[in-house]
């Protein structure tokens, strides 16, 4: 008797451990919304910030000086933690930043108990920081070469071997405790754009002297949202800052034919914003586990979603009746991004400005297969780029379309002839004029995505009896060879750091050869334009002097010019709100949860 | 004097010989054992015949759609739409660049000579018994073109392996001292380091490509070899025979390798086929790192590679064949090996 | 030679095998292998930028220095911070040390008592057609990539059935072990179950030739005592030998699972750690996991001599 008893007891205690393992977040209330992003993050001090997906969440934990809008397309530069947008003074030469008072940082031990207001001084101090020669960081080009008296400052502390974050620069004047006045040495109408950047987002001195070295674990900011526990490259958990000022949807940008702008409206409307109590971010570097866990509930927001799975998802622009059923959104996003295969202009086989050289160039560009590229690698998910400038930027001209770029393996191959690159000894391959052979080495990185590239350069070329050979190295030995230009074709990819036309037309200027400009290519047409371009604000003169630019490249065809990826981004049905950012992506401070319905879907 | 030496040479020859006769007559007994032995042959012959050009030889031409799903008969070409990726609704004009372009004179011969070049049709298969692989290429002739590559890797790796275990073996076990001391010393050196760190190291090293995963491979698993090599010199260098040829006068290298050698060859043999296995399955985690084969290539590792993001999406071919393929032939061997060892070694068997 | 003479000599052995591997490791990654400055620098990055980054990191010094400078760190238990995060590297191997252990303590257990109980049950029936059938299937199990068991169960178990999760990781070892962790566990033992099997039936058919074991059956015990109480005693000291002296490289060794599994253990920091010259983490992994497979050894050798008083010290 006692033992049936206690058998069945010991089956009851069992069934519920059993539930409770399978089952472990039943019990909160909090609306909790869990998002899992494809790169693990480094941390979360801003000046230091190099990748994408920790500058993701600094964004949610620190206020940027100036912010863009949610809902409006193009991007939109609104204030932050300021009154207003400053407006260009002495025609981009000067810039006024007015804080708003009764902006509080979270609470944190530095702050010894006491309340810490956000002020000018704050905001000049990152900017400091942000050029500090110990700390290397790898967006100090932000303000570099800018601000009249830092870059003078900033050789001085190197003399000394520490960052002088006291003496005053003439071009960082503080006018009164919430004022700062900053001076350029030149006229730039894309300055302010550096004040949207997490990198730039103020940060309080005692906090970063407090934990020194390891700032990267302690995020103090005036944000939505605050960082409570930390598994590095595997959990990151964000909770609602109490000390946050509140925030309100600005709906007057949203486009009202947009479902998901109509979507926000509807779910968002005026509530007082955050509205989540806490975010469980995961970062998921296999793309299998990725997708699955998403099927599987495990996650609300698919980030990313790799573009192998697109099939999966959509079909003919339809959501597949098997994802549509569970009420997943997809929202398809065309990154302000372009992809790209640069030739290394001053290398003897491939570089030149001759017709001899344009014209391998302009062959190479057109025997490689990119609609192959478009339908095989990116599933149809990708949009022909016609321009170094990708849509959602300000610049981009939809209507320019460039057909030296479009795949031609008959104009190639006669092009190839025509300057004597024939195949002299019948191996099927080409030999150079002169009768030496002619093997491009094509440089990328290691993995399975780039892996598809390489084979597809080897096929496209063979094709047009080119001998190309893939070199694939560690992601450190490619940047180093790229830099100290060791290559014949390389590719690359460049998304916006901020909407404008002139972050991306940088990368073939010729000053920034060896940097951003990795291909060499220099032009003197082109550099004249640019620096013209410069000192306009935009203006239909400005966009006039951008579609000459992209005119300019095309004979030379210094790149090849890839596509402009289409992403996807998959939301289960009970998140409100998501409407994913071009260049600030997903931000927490607007999205919603159902709780119930969550758990509900959980509880199936 | 010379004499001497060939006949006690020929005497352990003798010896080790009939060792061989024995042990291929248990083999021949062992009817799991033959099996295996055809298997091995089978994949060995179709290896060779891949690498003579005979079979597979097209297996990166494009010879069906992409993911063309298994099937007997002849693939009918699907409708080729035009329509690639996402369309641009308001696309102007081709922009006018002949004011700029160096090739501007001679756009009318351009022109000419482009529609004089005739329009290759891609040929298509009459049949793809495991259909076809993202870039439209047959799965079977991609499996018969990987098994060259990861069977050569793993005779040339378990080759290079033993060849330095039992030279590093031999010199330490036979001469003892300060040599050995030394060699003990660069063993425990490698297998203080763990096995997976140091392949990444020697990867960092060279640059991609066969040989480099044959050194890699090769390289970081001698020791296991060396170890049982010198035991058994340490113990075969004491054995009169040694003793004999050596008053007979035949010099150390001819001790060592003449007369010891063959007397540990099988020991060499079972540790020889269980480093093949060893390097087939290690060829396929290195193309999982990316330290793979180069992409003009492909080996059942660069295939399994592939299917990572493949079973999501139903598509099952590429681990099968691969995945199976090389189940049959690692299991075939590894069966080979124990009949072999307990062929060789008539102590073990019950 | 004495026990306590025996330990001291090993551990003193040690220091020339150490050098060595710092010396090994040391040529392998900071000469040849990539420069962490240029991942450092970011994608805008110019000369001036990446030679400042070299300055601090002490990789523009002289190879010789850096390598004193190394030994120095190994000595003194100072081994700097992560280059790429910044994270203090004994913060990284104490962090990454318990998800590894979360699996491969469960692992090892389970899979010696399953192969110890299978290789007992196979070598009872030795011979027999049960025994053949085992056999085979491990190694047929065995000739199966690793990779293939991951990509196919882990779409099997974790989303076609969603029997486990496919992903995750908390920091409750609890949730972890009880929820996270049974699928990795899984499939670990699944690939490592069968090599063991083969080599523990092989060590307890080796005990049967041994006399004790005719004795005891002229005795008149049976076959199931003899087995259960002798031969598995005896058997038990190179099981316990094969365990241990594979524990150190089980420690990294793990690395497939942690990144399909999204585990945050020591095998994937390693392999994220090369691909972008985290020197620091590479140095300090290497180094103290070569320090402890020593130890290992030693011990296994004093455990050796402990189980079985006929191996003398020397």
């Amino acid at each position: 008797m006692i033992t049936r008893l206690s058998r069945n007891f010991m089956y009851k205690v069992f069934a519920l451990l059993l539930i409770s393992f399978a089952m472990p977040v039943l019990a909160d209330p909090l609306k909790v919304l869990r998002v899992s992003i494809p790169k693990a993050e480094t941390g979360f001090d801003p000046e230091r910030l190099d990748d994408l997906y920790s500058s993701d969440i600094c964004w949610q934990i620190f206020d940027t000086v100036l912010d863009y809008d949610y809902l409006a397309r193009p991007a939109k530069l609104i204030p932050g933690i300021v009154r207003e947008v400053p407006a260009a003074e002495q025609n981009g030469r000067v810039y006024t930043f007015r804080v708003i008072p009764g902006i509080y940082f979270a609470d944190d031990p530095a702050f010894k108990g006491k309340r810490r207001e956000l002020v000018a001084r704050d905001i000049e101090y990152s900017l400091r920081r942000l050029r500090d020669p110990k700390l290397n960081a790898p967006f100090s080009w932000l303000v570099e070469n800018k601000i009249v008296g830092l870059d003078e400052l900033v050789e001085a502390s190197k003399r000394k071997g520490k960052m002088d974050y006291d003496t005053p620069v003439k071009g960082m004047e503080l006018l009164d405790k919430y004022t700062l006045r900053i001076t350029l040495k030149s006229p730039d109408y894309n300055f302010l754009y550096a004040f949207a950047f997490p990198q730039t987002a103020p940060v309080a001195r005692e906090v970063i002297e407090t934990y020194a070295d390891d700032t990267m674990a302690h995020p103090v900011g005036t944000g939505p949202f605050k960082l409570v526990e930390w598994v590095r490259k595997s959990k990151i958990v964000l909770e609602r800052n109490p000390n946050y000022r509140g925030a309100v949807l600005d709906t007057r940008y949203a486009d009202m034919n947009n479902e998901w702008d109509r979507e926000v409206i509807k779910s968002i409307g005026d509530k007082k914003l955050p509205l989540l109590d806490r975010i469980e971010i995961y970062p998921v570097e296999e793309e299998q586990p990725r997708y699955l866990s998403f099927l599987n509930k495990e996650v609300d927001i698919l980030d990313t979603m790799h573009q192998i799975y697109a099939a999966q998802v959509l079909k003919n622009d339809k959501v597949v009746p098997s994802i549509a059923k569970q009420g997943i959104r997809v929202f398809q996003e065309i990154q302000p991004e372009v992809t790209y295969e640069t030739f290394n202009m001053e290398n003897p086989v491939v570089g030149g400005y001759d017709p001899q050289h344009v014209a391998l160039r302009r062959a190479i560009v057109m025997g490689h297969n990119r609609d192959q590229l478009i339908q095989v690698v990116y599933k149809n998910f990708a949009m022909v780029a016609q321009s170094p400038i990708p849509p959602g930027v300000i610049g981009y001209d939809p209507t320019f379309t460039a057909q030296d770029q479009d795949y031609n393996q008959a104009r190639a191959k006669a092009l190839l002839d025509m300057f004597g690159y024939v195949d002299r000894d019948g191996d099927g391959y080409r030999e150079q004029p002169d009768g030496s052979p002619l093997i491009i080495q094509y440089l990328n990185q290691t993995g399975l995505q780039y892996t598809k590239y390489s084979e597809l350069w080897v096929k496209s070329m063979k094709n047009i009896g080119i001998r190309l050979v893939s070199q694939q190295e560690q992601f450190a030995d490619l940047l180093r060879d790229q830099q100290a230009g060791k290559f014949m074709l390389t590719d690359s990819a460049w998304i916006a750091d901020y909407p404008d036309a002139q972050d991306f037309l940088q990368l073939l200027y010729g000053p920034n050869s060896g940097s951003a400009n990795r291909g060499r290519f220099k032009l003197p047409a082109y550099d004249k334009l640019y620096e013209q371009a410069l000192r306009l604000p935009d203006s239909p003169e400005r966009n006039r002097l951008y579609r000459e630019m992209c005119r300019l490249i095309l004979p030379y065809a210094p790149w090849r010019i890839g596509v402009h990826r289409a992403y996807l981004h998959l939301v289960q049905p009970w998140v409100h709100g998501f409407d994913r950012h071009p260049i600030s992506h997903d931000r927490y401070l607007y999205l919603d949860i159902d709780v119930d319905a969550q758990q509900a879907a959980l509880k199936k | 004097m010379n004499n001497t030496n060939t006949l006690t040479t020929d005497l352990v020859r003798h010896d080790s010989a009939g060792l061989w006769r024995l042990a291929w007559r248990r083999l021949r007994q062992d009817k799991v054992a033959i099996a295996s032995l055809c298997v091995v042959t089978i994949f060995a012959v179709m290896m060779i015949a891949s690498y003579m050009g005979l079979i597979a030889s097209h297996w990166n031409a494009e010879v069906a759609p992409s993911y063309a799903p298994p099937s007997l008969h002849a693939v009918t070409n699907v409708a080729n739409t035009k329509v690639v990726g996402i369309a641009n609704p308001q696309a102007g004009p081709p922009v006018d660049i002949s004011d700029i372009d160096p090739l501007a004179p001679r756009y009318q011969e351009w022109k000419e000579r482009t529609a004089n070049i005739a329009h290759e049709q891609t040929q298509h298969a009459t049949s793809l018994i495991l259909g076809a692989d993202k870039w439209g290429h047959d799965i079977l002739s991609k499996t018969i073109k990987g098994s060259e590559v990861s069977i050569s890797v793993g005779i040339l790796a378990a080759f290079l392996a033993v060849v330095v275990g039992t030279l590093l073996g031999a010199v330490g076990g036979y001469f003892g001292g300060v040599l050995d001391d030394t060699l003990e010393w660069f063993y425990n050196i490698f297998t203080s380091i763990p096995y997976i760190l140091l392949i990444l190291a020697v990867a960092a090293v060279f640059s991609r490509g066969f040989v480099t995963i044959v050194l890699i491979l090769g390289l970081t698993s001698w020791t296991s070899v060396y170890r049982l090599v010198r035991a058994e010199y340490m113990k075969h260098s004491e054995r009169a025979y040694v003793r004999a040829a050596e008053a007979l006068g035949a010099s150390h290298t001819s001790r060592m390798f003449k007369h010891i050698l063959p007397n540990i060859s099988h020991v060499m043999l079972v540790q020889y086929s269980r480093y093949v296995v060893d390097a087939i399955k290690a060829e396929v985690i290195l193309s999982f790192l990316g330290l793979g084969i180069p992409v003009d290539m492909v080996s059942w590792g660069s295939i399994l590679a592939e299917t990572q993001e493949e079973v999501v999406i139903g598509k099952w071919s590429q681990i099968i064949a691969a995945g199976g393929s090389m189940a049959i032939l690692v299991t075939a061997i590894s069966m080979l090996t124990d009949a072999l060892r307990d062929a060789l070694d008539p102590k073990l068997n019950e | 030679m004495s026990m306590t003479s025996f330990i001291i000599r090993r551990l003193w052995q040690m220091l020339p095998t150490l050098l060595g591997v710092m010396l090994l490791i040391f040529l392998l990654f900071n000469w040849v292998g990539g420069d962490p400055a240029y991942i450092l620098a970011g994608k805008v990055s110019d000369p001036a930028l990446i030679a400042s980054i070299r300055k601090q990191l002490g990789i523009d010094q002289s190879y010789l220095v850096q390598f004193w400078v190394f030994i120095k760190q190994v000595f003194t238990f100072d081994l700097g911070r992560s280059w790429s995060t910044n994270e203090l590297v004994s913060h990284i191997l104490l962090t990454r040390l318990g998800p590894t252990l979360t699996l491969l303590i469960p692992v090892l257990l389970l899979e010696t008592i399953i192969a110890v109980g299978c290789a007992m049950l196979v070598a009872y029936v030795r011979g027999s057609l049960t025994d053949r059938i085992v056999m085979m299937c491990c190694t047929v199990a065995m000739s199966i990539s690793f990779l293939v068991y991951i990509i196919v169960f882990q779409w099997l178990f974790g989303f076609k059935l969603g029997w486990f999760p496919v992903q995750g990781w908390t920091n409750s070892f609890w949730v972890n072990l009880s929820h996270y962790a049974p699928l990795p566990i899984l499939l670990a033992i699944l690939v490592d179950v069968a090599p063991s099997l083969r080599l523990y039936r092989s060590f307890i058919l080796d005990e049967l030739h041994h006399d004790y074991v005719r004795t005891a059956r002229a005795k008149g015990l049976t076959e199931k005592n003899i087995m259960l109480k002798h031969v598995l005693r005896n058997a038990a000291i190179p099981i316990v030998t094969n365990v241990a002296s594979g524990l150190p490289s089980a420690l990294v060794g793990l690395f497939l699972l942690e990144f399909f599994f999204s585990i945050p253990g020591l095998g994937r920091e390693m392999v994220v750690a090369v691909s972008n010259s985290d020197f620091p983490v590479i140095k300090a992994v290497t180094v103290y996991l070569a320090v402890f497979t020593m130890v290992v050894n030693l011990l296994v050798d004093l455990l050796y001599r402990w189980l079985d008083p006929r191996v003398a010290y020397k």
